[in-house]
């Protein structure tokens, strides 16, 4: 097993993923490649999306304990995938990102995304699946103050988030099977998935409601008896 | 000689990238083809006639995909016949079972790489780029059966105390609830207590290491410089277009000269390479025994 000598490849990453790569990657793919390369850019752009955090946050003197507590929250987002038809992974990333920041909430979200994967089948797809619940996690760690300070508006960025996840993943099922953007099989998609839609939609929204005092005076807890 | 599952997971994966990433980006009705035969080789070879529920879940996929892209493209020039004004078309139905065959043997290939790529690969490929997210990985996979087990133990003290009762499901989802809010202290307690002792025990200050040894040897450089040489081969066929073809408005597939020829050959070895090294153990191992 070969180690990529560290720190400075991770700091050129850094540096190169969002200033030189994406940009460079999405130039090519409108000039090099025809109409039907679309999903080449988007799996690149997306796994770049991943080097990045995942370089970002190397280069952090994170402490253990987040890291653990981190850790945990991804476990028990793991096992909720198991329960049938509602999920708690986005309603769970979003606490996490309440309460402990965006990255954390992002970690939560693409860790479990790679995990339960393991189980449910890795595919291409697992990229997109990290970005888009690392990214309800971020968002959510972004608006944290005015979501922690109003019940309503938590619950509307649940049902919104579980809807944008619907969305991104639908739009990754029409790049794969058609090669090239088409509005009308997208639209079809969009249709066949409501029932998921509706599933996420209401589940982050249960989840939320039942879950986002208890869970979040949990972790107030232990902010306070351990200072984390 | 080692069996593929046995060789470097840097090795590995940089195979099934390269297979994978021909089959989804190319779209060239041979390559497909070749694509989709080789997946369900492969997993058949390392699973012989076990999985006959997810082949049959294969078939129909691979039905409903070929036929859904005819109902909703209407392109190309022969018409089959027409429902409700609508021309179905031979083209967009061919269409179809060229993007049936690309995802279906997407998806085969990727059963059988999580088969072999266990977590304790992945965290191995991951710690070299990030060895804190690994940790992160890790420790959740661990979590997972111990959450269970503790769990077990929660709702079992519940009953005792007599708090605990399945009669009805409103009584059930209380105490399912009950037992995920002990659980989900009891679970964020124990990781801070965890992460102080592996901090008192050195945790940070040199690398990690594995619980097995992965070696990089000359057997597995071997694989990657011949996987990554036939990619290469197969590449320049697609990049100089000798590998093209179009659907619409007529079905136009061509394979150019001694370079494209070469493309799809190279693809073809690249996609029987496992399947050949592990026929080759298989029958070595045969010959030893029958020497004993």
């Amino acid at each position: 097993m070969f180690v990529i000598q560290n720190r400075e490849l991770r700091n050129s990453i850094r540096v190169a993923v969002p200033f030189v790569l994406i940009p460079a990657v999405t130039i090519a793919g409108a000039v090099v490649f025809d109409r039907k390369r679309h999903i080449i850019i988007s799996l690149a752009v997306a796994v770049m999306a991943l080097l990045l955090f995942a370089a970002g946050f190397e280069r952090k003197t994170t402490g253990s304990r987040r890291l653990v507590i981190v850790s945990v929250m991804t476990a028990l987002c793991f096992a909720g995938r198991f329960i049938p038809f509602l999920k708690p992974i986005a309603a769970l990333t979003i606490i996490t990102a309440l309460y402990l920041g965006g990255e954390a909430g992002f970690l939560v979200g693409a860790m479990t995304a790679v995990l339960s994967n393991f189980y449910f089948g890795q595919g291409p797809w697992t990229a997109f699946q990290m970005l888009a619940w690392g990214m309800t996690g971020l968002i959510a760690g972004i608006l944290a103050e005015p979501l922690k300070r109003r019940k309503w508006l938590l619950l509307v960025y649940g049902a919104l988030a579980g809807v944008a996840y619907s969305f991104i993943m639908d739009i990754w099922t029409v790049l794969w099977y058609a090669e090239g953007f088409s509005f009308r099989l997208y639209l079809g998609a969009l249709f066949t998935a409501i029932p998921y839609t509706l599933s996420y939609a209401v589940s982050n929204v249960l989840f939320l409601h039942f879950l986002a005092k208890p869970f979040g005076e949990k972790l107030g807890r232990i902010k306070t008896k351990y200072g984390v | 000689m080692r069996r593929f599952s046995e060789f470097d997971p840097v090795a590995v994966t940089v195979w099934f990238f390269s297979v994978t990433g021909v089959a989804m980006f190319c779209g060239h009705p041979l390559l497909m083809a070749i694509s989709l035969a080789g997946a369900v080789l492969f997993f058949v070879v390392r699973n012989g006639t076990k999985h006959v529920r997810s082949h049959i879940f294969f078939f129909l996929l691979f039905a409903v995909l070929a036929l859904a892209n005819p109902l909703i493209s209407h392109n190309g020039a022969t018409v089959l016949f027409v429902i409700n004004d609508r021309p179905v078309t031979l083209e967009a139905l061919l269409y179809g079972v060229n993007s049936a065959a690309m995802i279906v043997g997407v998806l085969y290939w990727f059963r059988s790489l999580t088969q072999i790529m266990t977590s304790e690969k992945v965290l191995c490929v991951a710690g070299t780029l990030s060895p804190k997210l690994a940790l992160v990985l890790s420790m959740a996979l661990r979590s997972v059966p111990m959450f269970a087990r503790r769990a077990k133990q929660v709702s079992d003290s519940q009953k005792a105390m007599g708090l605990y009762s399945e009669d009805n499901i409103i009584d059930d989802i209380r105490g399912h609830m009950r037992v995920f809010s002990i659980i989900s202290t009891w679970a964020l307690e124990n990781g801070i207590i965890t992460a102080d002792s592996m901090a008192a025990r050195g945790y940070g200050t040199g690398r990690r290491t594995q619980l097995r040894r992965f070696r990089f040897t000359a057997v597995d450089a071997v694989l990657v410089l011949v996987t990554l040489a036939l990619l290469a081969v197969t590449a320049a066929a697609i990049a100089a277009d000798s590998l093209a073809f179009t659907f619409y408005p007529r079905i136009d597939i061509t394979v150019n000269g001694a370079l494209g020829i070469c493309g799809a050959a190279a693809y073809g070895a690249l996609v029987l390479l496992p399947i050949f090294i592990e026929t080759e153990v298989s029958l070595r191992w045969r010959y030893l025994q029958s020497k004993i």
